[in-house]
């Protein structure tokens, strides 16, 4: 029963990871119809590696990845906090919280370009209303640009971050934190020293699941900047995608694919050490 | 009196939070909308307005009377198809694999599951690559089985996973019970399992077809002709042509069947995402 699962995925996944590694060792022939031709050795790896465009994507992948993840925890954890409490309108900030997460990427592209728009977007709108200088171009110069983004891509994932981080929250026992009250802890030594080191093995997930999905992200680079200006906003994704699907060369789309996927398992690793580790504080506790 | 006025200010911290949170997030959804029935003039009014004086259905009757340059309704179709196509695909293998995986002694089962949870950390376009080239080779580029292919094996790691959790809510008791009884497996299978996983399977219909219709890589790259246009792909499009009111309708059209089945399921996501917390 099993089969047609693993065979599909086998088909879809081992198949292409196998053939993409061929491919990363090889010289492709691309007309007429992709032939492999030759065994060219590490050659793409070594092209890959000696070239400022993979670095400079590399840094900005790195980047844009510690960044977004920073940026959701901390804006996730605070909007927990706050739903954690009872207060009038709570469903309705609950609901709204959520929507961004039902917005398919591309849809939220187009909305932020809407956003964004210099001269007739939202927040140069916002600006002139409140009288400052409404004229930024915010997709434009190439560390803005790499920061709209970043905008765009945390608010689309607060939505999953603060669920998971909720759910956390309302797991801390409140006794706990009612006995630090009566110990004399103020809230802010309560939050730091009983509620973050509780919530440190449901940080840690989130923050994997974070940096994963950052690691992925295409749409919204391809609807708001096309990985531009210049290569600003090119992340190894995306340096994949332009090699491959736009100079047509498989040879270096597939090895810089692959030393994206090692960059992804080898801070994933990282992460998880983390959390094991984590897991046993909170244990031995 | 200092301990009241303590609590008073802390209540309008809370207020104060809860609505600079509600515009944030809520803002540039809102932002669309309020693009899509607006005048194309106003649009392009560098005096940017935050509430409508009017509303105008405009944009959208001529998203539906064919006036656009990007066949927005042919391509709701296209994607309607795919989606279904994909989703009934996704769950028919899915169910049956997540049940032999919780529920029977498969070999390799903990390498299966690892595999299927490694292949999602990977890159997608690691997999798109050589992906691309057999579509092309086996002429199924621009076609629907080109689209529905990628799909149902993109969303299946992840459906047997969703789909392992419905099959261990279900108490094993009942099914050894049914065995007890001198059921046969495709009896227990048909007559018990598959009626109590329905919730589950539902659940996993429409997960299937929210994840194929937003989908845009897939599209993207394999496929080119007009015909057989999904409405993501058309959305990108869109943003080539002039006319921001059309782009701003199509992008709420198509967010609308996404943001209501989750709004719907609200309940059920968080839910999902709570267990998955506690274990």
């Amino acid at each position: 029963m099993v089969a047609p699962a693993v065979l599909l995925v086998a088909g879809v996944y081992t198949y292409p990871a196998v053939s993409t590694l061929v491919y990363s060792v090889t010289s492709i022939d691309l007309s007429p119809r992709f032939r492999v031709e030759n065994f060219v050795g590490l050659r793409n790896f070594v092209n890959q590696l000696t070239d400022d465009v993979f670095w400079e994507a590399a840094g900005v992948t790195l980047y844009f990845g510690v960044m977004l993840c920073l940026a959701t925890v901390i804006l996730s954890f605070s909007i927990a906090l706050l739903l954690n409490k009872t207060f009038l309108g709570r469903g309705l900030v609950r609901v709204t919280v959520l929507l961004p997460w039902a917005v398919p990427p591309v849809a939220s592209g187009v909305l932020w370009v809407q956003m964004f728009h210099a001269e007739f977007g939202f927040l140069n709108g916002f600006l002139r209303a409140l009288g400052a200088d409404g004229d930024v171009i915010w997709l434009g110069g190439q560390v803005i640009a790499l920061h709209s983004v970043l905008v765009a891509e945390v608010w689309r994932w607060i939505p999953f971050a603060t669920i998971f981080i909720l759910a956390g929250l309302q797991l801390v026992p409140k006794t706990v934190r009612e006995a630090a009250a009566i110990d004399g802890a103020g809230s802010w030594r309560s939050f730091r020293h009983i509620t973050l080191p509780l919530m440190l093995p449901v940080i840690v997930p989130v923050v994997i699941f974070l940096f994963v999905w950052a690691m992925k992200v295409f749409d919204t680079i391809f609807v708001l900047t096309r990985g531009g200006p210049s290569r600003a906003t090119t992340t190894l994704n995306f340096l994949v995608y332009r090699q491959g699907f736009e100079q047509f060369d498989f040879g270096s789309a597939s090895a810089t694919a692959y030393l994206l996927s090692v960059l992804t398992v080898l801070v994933i690793a990282g992460l998880g050490w983390m959390l094991l580790r984590s897991r046993r504080l909170a244990g031995g506790r | 009196m200092a301990a009241r006025s303590g609590r008073r200010l802390r209540k309008a911290v809370t207020y104060a939070t809860a609505v600079l949170v509600l515009v944030v997030m809520a803002f540039p959804l809102y932002g669309i909308l309020l693009t899509s029935v607006q005048t194309e003039r106003d649009i392009r009014s560098r005096d940017v307005a935050f509430a409508p004086s009017y509303v105008t259905a405009e944009h959208y009757r001529q998203i539906f009377s064919g006036d656009s340059g990007v066949p927005v309704t042919e391509s709701m179709v296209n994607s309607l198809v795919v989606a279904a196509a994909s989703a009934v695909l996704t769950v028919a293998i899915a169910v049956p694999a997540a049940y032999a995986l919780n529920r029977m002694r498969v070999p390799g089962r903990r390498i299966i599951l690892g595999g299927f949870a490694a292949v999602y950390v990977l890159p997608t376009l690691l997999f798109v690559l050589p992906l691309f080239i057999t579509v092309v080779q086996l002429g199924l580029y621009d076609t629907y089985i080109g689209l529905v292919l990628p799909y149902v094996a993109f969303t299946l790691p992840f459906m047997v996973w969703i789909m392992g959790s419905f099959v261990r809510s279900i108490p094993v008791a009942v099914e050894e019970m049914a065995q007890i009884d001198g059921a046969s497996l495709p009896q227990i299978i048909f007559r018990i399992v598959l009626p109590l996983l329905r919730p589950g399977i539902f659940a996993g219909l429409l997960l299937g077809f929210v994840l194929a219709w937003v989908e845009f890589l897939t599209p993207l790259l394999f496929t080119s002709d007009l015909s057989i246009l999904t409405v993501t792909l058309g959305l990108f499009r869109s943003t080539m042509d002039i006319a921001i009111g059309q782009l701003a309708a199509a992008t709420v059209l198509t967010a609308l069947p996404v943001i209501l089945i989750t709004t719907f399921f609200q309940r059920n996501i968080t839910e999902l995402i709570t267990a998955g917390v506690e274990r």
